[in-house]
C-alpha cells in the first residue's frame, strides 16, 4: 500500500513538473497530476499486482488516462490535450529505450534489439489507447457537425442562401 | 472606427441574417486577418493541426464565410478563398514551442466569440493582450521543473533512494538550463537535442564517479524523461485519428527525429566516458 502511495505521490510530482515545462497555467497544474498518478497506478498495479503483459498494461492506463481527461476536459471546458499531454509522459517507456540503446553500445546487438523493440511495442500500445478513445469520442461528439462538413464539401460552395454573406468591400 | 463607416448600407448591416446576429461585423479580409492570428498561435504554442483547422473553420464559418478553407500542417498554414477573385493567406511557421494556457485561452475565445461581441480591433486587442501574457513561467521555473520532474521519474523506476532523487534533479537542472542558455544561438532541434543527451550522459557519470550509491541508469532515465518529444508523438496520433494523415506523417518523423537525437547525444556521451578510461 505505501508503495502505491509512494509511486502515485511521485507520478504526480512528475506530472505536475511537465505541466510546468508544457507552461500550463496554474489551474490546470492539479488536475493533470490526478490523471498522471492515476494512470502510473493502473499501470504498476496492472503490470506488478497482476502480473499483465506490458502491452496491454500501457494500453489499459492509456485508455483510463485519456477517458479521465476527456471527462475533466467536459468538467472544465477546457481542451482534451491539456489534461492528456502531461498526463501520459510518465507511461512513455524511456527505460527501455534507454537499456536497449546502451545494450547495443556494447555489442549485446541482439539482445539490445530485443529491448528496444519492446519498448516500441509499448509506445505503440499507448498509440493504440490514445487512437481509440480520440476516435470513439470524436465520432459521438463531432458526428453531427461532420455529416453537415461532408454535406459541404459534396457541394462546394453552394450553401444555403441565407447563410452566404456577400463580402462588402467585394461590392463596392 | 473606420470600420462602421464602411459597412454602413451594405447588406450584412441591413440584412438580419440569424447566423450573425450576436457578432459585431467584421469584412472577409478582416475575418481572414483574425482567423490566421487564431492558427498562428495555436500552432506556435504546440495545439494539434486538426485543432488549428477546426478553429480556423469555426471562425469563417461563425461570419458566413463558406467559401473560406484552410489547409495546415506542422510546418505552414493555408487559408484560401474559393471564391473568383479571392485572395488566399499563407503562413510559414519555422519555430514552434509548447504553451498549454495560450492552447486553452485560444479556444475559449473561439467558443465564446459570440458571447463576448468582440470586434475586430477588440479581438486584436485581446490577441495582443494574451500574448503579452504567454509563457508564464520563466527559465528559471522551468529548469527547477526540469530537474524536479526528472527526480521524481528516477523515484518511479524502482530502487527509490535520496541519493537517485539529488543526482537526477542535478542532471535535468543543468541539461536544461544548458539548453537555455544556448536558446539565443537558435541551434536546429537534432543539436539542441544532440547537446542535452550530451550533457546528460556527462553529469549523470560525474554523479555516479563521485558517489558510488547512485545508479546510473534511473538518474539518466529521469534526466531524459523531460527532452523526450512526448508531445509531438501524442500530437501525430491524434492528427492520424483525425484524418490529417500529411500532419500526423510529419510529427511522428518530428518525434522519431528527436528521440534519434538524443539518443546519440547521449551514446557520444558514454562512448567517449568509455575511451578516456573512466569507470
Amino acid at each position: 500500500m505505501m508503495h502505491y502511495l509512494m509511486a502515485f505521490a511521485f507520478a504526480f510530482f512528475a506530472t505536475v513538473a511537465f505541466g510546468v515545462l508544457f507552461q500550463g497555467p496554474k489551474r490546470i497544474l492539479w488536475r493533470s497530476g490526478l490523471i498522471g498518478g492515476l494512470g502510473w497506478i493502473i499501470f504498476i498495479g496492472l503490470k506488478e499486482g497482476f502480473s499483465v503483459h506490458s502491452f496491454s498494461a500501457n494500453f489499459l492506463a492509456t485508455v483510463v488516462i485519456a477517458l479521465a481527461s476527456e471527462l475533466f476536459a467536459r468538467i472544465w471546458k477546457e481542451p482534451t490535450t491539456v489534461f492528456e499531454v502531461p498526463a501520459i509522459i510518465p507511461l512513455v517507456p524511456g527505460l527501455g529505450m534507454y537499456k536497449g540503446m546502451n545494450y547495443i553500445l556494447q555489442d549485446y546487438v541482439s539482445y539490445g534489439s530485443e529491448v528496444l523493440l519492446g519498448a516500441a511495442v509499448d509506445s505503440c500500445a499507448i498509440a493504440l489507447g490514445i487512437m481509440m478513445v480520440s476516435g470513439v469520442l470524436r465520432a459521438l461528439k463531432t458526428g453531427n457537425d461532420m455529416a453537415r462538413q461532408r454535406q459541404q464539401d459534396l457541394l462546394g460552395t453552394a450553401v444555403p442562401p441565407d447563410l452566404y454573406v456577400t463580402d462588402p468591400e467585394e461590392e463596392k | 472606427m473606420p470600420e462602421e463607416k464602411a459597412l454602413n448600407g451594405t447588406k450584412q448591416n441591413t440584412e438580419p441574417a440569424s447566423p450573425l446576429s450576436g457578432l459585431a461585423p467584421m469584412t472577409k479580409n478582416q475575418v481572414m486577418d483574425i482567423a490566421m492570428d487564431l492558427g498562428k498561435i495555436l500552432l506556435k504554442s504546440g495545439a494539434e493541426t486538426s485543432r488549428v483547422e477546426d478553429t480556423m473553420m469555426r471562425f469563417c464559418r461563425s461570419y458566413g464565410y463558406y467559401d473560406l478553407n484552410v489547409f495546415c500542417t506542422p510546418t505552414v498554414i493555408i487559408l484560401g478563398d474559393e471564391s473568383p477573385r479571392g485572395k488566399s493567406r499563407v503562413f510559414r511557421v519555422r519555430w514552434r514551442a509548447t504553451d498549454l494556457g495560450l492552447i486553452m485561452d485560444i479556444n475559449e475565445l473561439s467558443y465564446n466569440f459570440r458571447r463576448w461581441k468582440l470586434d475586430y480591433a477588440g479581438a486584436k486587442r485581446w490577441l495582443q493582450g494574451r500574448l503579452a501574457l504567454s509563457h508564464p513561467y520563466g527559465n528559471t521555473a522551468v529548469c527547477l521543473a526540469s530537474g524536479f520532474g526528472s527526480a521524481c521519474f528516477a523515484m518511479l523506476l524502482g530502487s527509490a533512494s535520496i541519493y537517485n532523487f539529488v543526482a537526477a534533479f542535478l542532471t535535468g537542472f543543468i541539461a536544461m538550463a544548458l539548453l537555455k542558455m544556448v536558446n539565443s544561438f537558435h541551434p536546429t532541434p537534432f543539436w539542441e537535442n544532440f547537446l542535452a543527451g550530451l550533457s546528460i550522459g556527462i553529469v549523470a557519470q560525474t554523479c555516479c564517479l563521485l558517489y558510488p550509491y547512485c545508479t546510473l541508469e534511473n538518474i539518466t532515465v529521469g534526466a531524459l524523461m523531460p527532452f523526450l518529444p512526448g508531445l509531438a508523438f501524442t500530437n501525430g496520433v491524434r492528427d492520424y485519428m483525425a484524418g490529417d494523415l500529411l500532419s500526423g506523417n510529419s510529427r511522428i518523423a518530428e518525434a522519431g527525429l528527436f528521440a534519434l537525437s538524443i539518443a546519440i547525444g547521449l551514446a557520444f556521451a558514454l562512448k567517449v566516458w568509455d575511451w578516456g578510461g573512466l569507470p
